[in-house]
């Protein structure tokens, strides 16, 4: 009995360390043969911000920010944004991608979608070194909410993990799936208050349905709550029930993939 | 003893859809249409047991489900149904340097592979320096650069080194001794020969035959999905050489309307024959084949030639040989060819022939006449790999020391 336990242990072990190697191999290729590098993932999101930044101040009327500056709002949803949408992407395609493993070698195939991950945590930890020091740069500090960061970003990872094992699940039977992402990417993007707040929305009389229909909402008010001085436009009530949202799409991916794993390679 | 690996009628049921376009997938053609499916069985109620130390050799023809059996027992796919047991740790071979990703150094690959293989980073490490020598002094030099710089024979090489020093309890490998050179193919099997050595169970797919019967104790003959027999190497092999000779290479057709062809010219008779040296059963390389037909002409005064293709089971075609053109009148035409000993490869092949009017006009192809293989045959050797090319021809290639000084 001891020995199938000490074997257990050993094969967690080894589970995690190819969870690391995957990841770390996703990092370095990510940049491989550019003159930039790393710097990429610094360009990328200040190049989103400024263009909405324009957007804002001559094309739009979305005028209500609360007072808070609007490069933070912005910097800080485009932040938000862009980790769910490259780890619901790179999750979902994740299966597919790494067919070439999955046909060949057995092991957890949930290694793969997790993996996925690495990239846009990466990004994401660059991202928010940018907007700390934009932040200071406009002279608003950073209050102690910002402990309550880890705890946003757990369940926008978890979220967004669980939406990707659902369509990598889904997508490797029907390929439909894969042109569904780019939709909720791209136009998820417009119907999340991303780059504006939901002081826009809050007043509508369908507002509290959709906080259940798109934990988005909570999340990134949550997220903008933990970071920017002051800001709160949401209750915690409402942070929570999308924490309980993420939570349960969260199992649902974990489920439909356990249940469907063991047909993926009938497909590839 | 305990049986380390025990299989209980598994069967592995995959569905092809009728149609050849994968476009009635779409749901507009679902919606219009009956799903349609045709059920194939790629494995069908196999069982067998191994006990520790085994080393089972699985042999058939293409389409045997050779691999789909072992993607079972890799746990790489589920079978329909039917129980598999293995206690053990396994470690399956189907490719070499699996998940290799060309940006990367082969360092890291060695790493990447490792991990994927099964091996825990301690391992690797601990294993790292004898890996890289045995994959050779090329690749010490270029071990930090991407492994897409890598020569075919390097990247070989260098998945093959990282598979030898796995040390799981059950190996299960697809013919990836099949790679490199001759040199490191010899470095390979006294590799393979050291784990079967170690009390080690091997699974090995093959169709040399010869790596089989030197490094299996058991065989697995697989056809069409269900097992032709199981059991001691000698005895199986002996079987399916001697049901492979009794494949007859002949179409013989009595009755002029039931046979192939059309309204000109229809198939009589079609024979290959291979000589066989010796205690030999199957053509080999040796073998020399003679192949001859017969065929109704039904016009009178014709110009007519034949002419022969040999397509590799690729698809590709080996040659093409043509008849001389000769003026022919209706009754019963006949024609012979002899093709060499050392002249095709080992391999599957199809003949296909044509008669052809007037040097230009196909009055009837009658393709896949016979569907052959040649085995391979090698003496005193110790290399076991696929021997490349479609031809093997033995042409005079002397060798000689002409001076002593440097």
């Amino acid at each position: 009995m001891s020995f199938i336990t000490t074997s257990r242990i050993i094969q967690v072990r080894n589970d995690l360390e190819l969870l690391l190697i995957l990841a770390k191999r996703d990092i370095s290729v990510r940049y491989k043969q550019t003159f930039l590098g790393i710097i990429w993932a610094i360009i990328k999101p200040l190049v989103t911000m400024s263009v909405f930044l324009f957007a804002f101040k001559n094309v739009s009327n979305i005028h209500d920010l609360g007072g808070y500056p609007i490069q933070l709002v912005i910097f800080s949803g485009v932040l938000f944004w862009n980790f769910f949408a490259n780890t619901f992407q790179f999750s979902s395609n994740s299966i597919l991608t790494n067919s070439n493993l999955i046909s060949k070698v057995y092991f957890p195939r949930i290694i793969i979608p997790i993996s996925a991950i690495s990239v846009p945590f990466i990004d994401f930890i660059i991202g928010f070194i940018i907007y700390i020091i934009l932040s200071f740069s406009l002279n608003y500090s950073i209050s102690l909410h910002i402990l309550y960061l880890p705890v946003a970003f757990f369940f926008l990872l978890l979220f967004s993990l669980g939406l990707g094992f659902i369509f990598a699940s889904f997508a490797i039977k029907h390929r439909d799936f894969l042109q569904i992402i780019p939709l909720i990417v791209q136009y998820g993007f417009f119907v999340t208050p991303i780059i504006y707040t939901s002081n826009e929305i809050i007043s509508k009389t369908w507002f509290k349905y959709y906080l259940f229909i798109n934990p988005l909402v909570g999340l990134v008010e949550f997220f903008r709550f933990s970071l920017i001085q002051g800001y709160q436009v949401l209750s915690f009530f409402d942070f929570f029930v999308s924490c309980l949202l993420s939570i349960v799409v969260f199992v649902l991916g974990l489920l439909v993939f356990k249940f469907k794993e063991s047909t993926f390679v009938d497909y590839l | 003893m305990n049986s380390i690996v025990s299989v209980s009628s598994i069967s592995k049921k995959y569905q092809l859809p009728l149609s050849k376009k994968e476009a009635s997938n779409s749901f507009v053609n679902k919606f219009f249409s009956k799903k349609e499916y045709v059920e194939y069985w790629a494995v069908n109620d196999v069982s067998f047991t191994l006990n520790k130390g085994d080393k089972l050799g699985i042999i058939g023809n293409n389409g045997a489900g050779k691999s789909t059996l072992l993607k079972i027992l890799s746990k790489i796919t589920k079978p329909t149904t039917g129980k598999v047991n293995i206690q053990g740790k396994i470690a399956s071979l189907l490719e070499v340097g699996t998940g290799f990703h060309p940006e990367l150094s082969g360092r890291d690959n060695i790493y990447l592979n490792g991990a994927i293989l099964g091996m825990s980073k301690k391992q690797i490490t601990q294993q790292f320096d004898e890996i890289v020598e045995f994959a050779g002094d090329q690749i010490i030099k270029f071990l930090d650069t991407p492994v897409k710089r890598y020569s075919s024979g390097m990247y070989v090489r260098l998945g093959f080194a990282i598979s030898a020093h796995l040390d799981p309890d059950i190996l299960i490998v697809d013919e990836v001794l099949a790679v490199g050179d001759a040199d490191f193919q010899k470095k390979s099997l006294g590799k393979m020969k050291e784990v079967a050595s170690k009390e080690k169970t091997i699974l090995f797919v093959s169709h040399n035959l010869t790596a089989v019967a030197n490094l299996c104790n058991k065989t697995l003959h697989l056809e069409k999905g269900y097992v032709k027999q199981f059991g001691e190497t000698g005895e199986v092999l002996n079987n399916y050489l001697s049901a492979m000779q009794n494949n007859l290479l002949l179409q013989d057709f009595e009755d002029i309307h039931v046979a192939p062809g059309n309204d000109l010219v229809r198939l009589k008779y079609a024979k290959l024959t291979p000589s066989l040296i010796g205690a030999q059963l199957i053509a080999d390389v040796r073998s020399s084949l003679k192949i001859e037909f017969e065929f109704w002409n039904l016009l009178d005064n014709q110009n007519l030639n034949i002419s022969l293709h040999i397509y590799a089971s690729t698809g590709e075609c080996i040659f093409n040989v043509g008849t001389e053109p000769k003026i022919l009148n209706k009754g019963v035409v006949q024609a012979s060819l002899l093709i060499p000993g050392y002249f095709l490869n080992d391999g599957n092949y199809i003949v296909s022939f044509m008669i052809v009017k007037d040097k230009s006009i196909v009055l009837f192809n009658f393709e896949e006449v016979f569907n052959f293989e040649i085995a391979d045959f090698r003496e005193e050797t110790t290399w076991y790999g696929k021997w490349p090319g479609y031809v093997r021809p033995q042409f005079d290639f002397p060798i000689q020391q002409v001076s002593q000084k440097i």
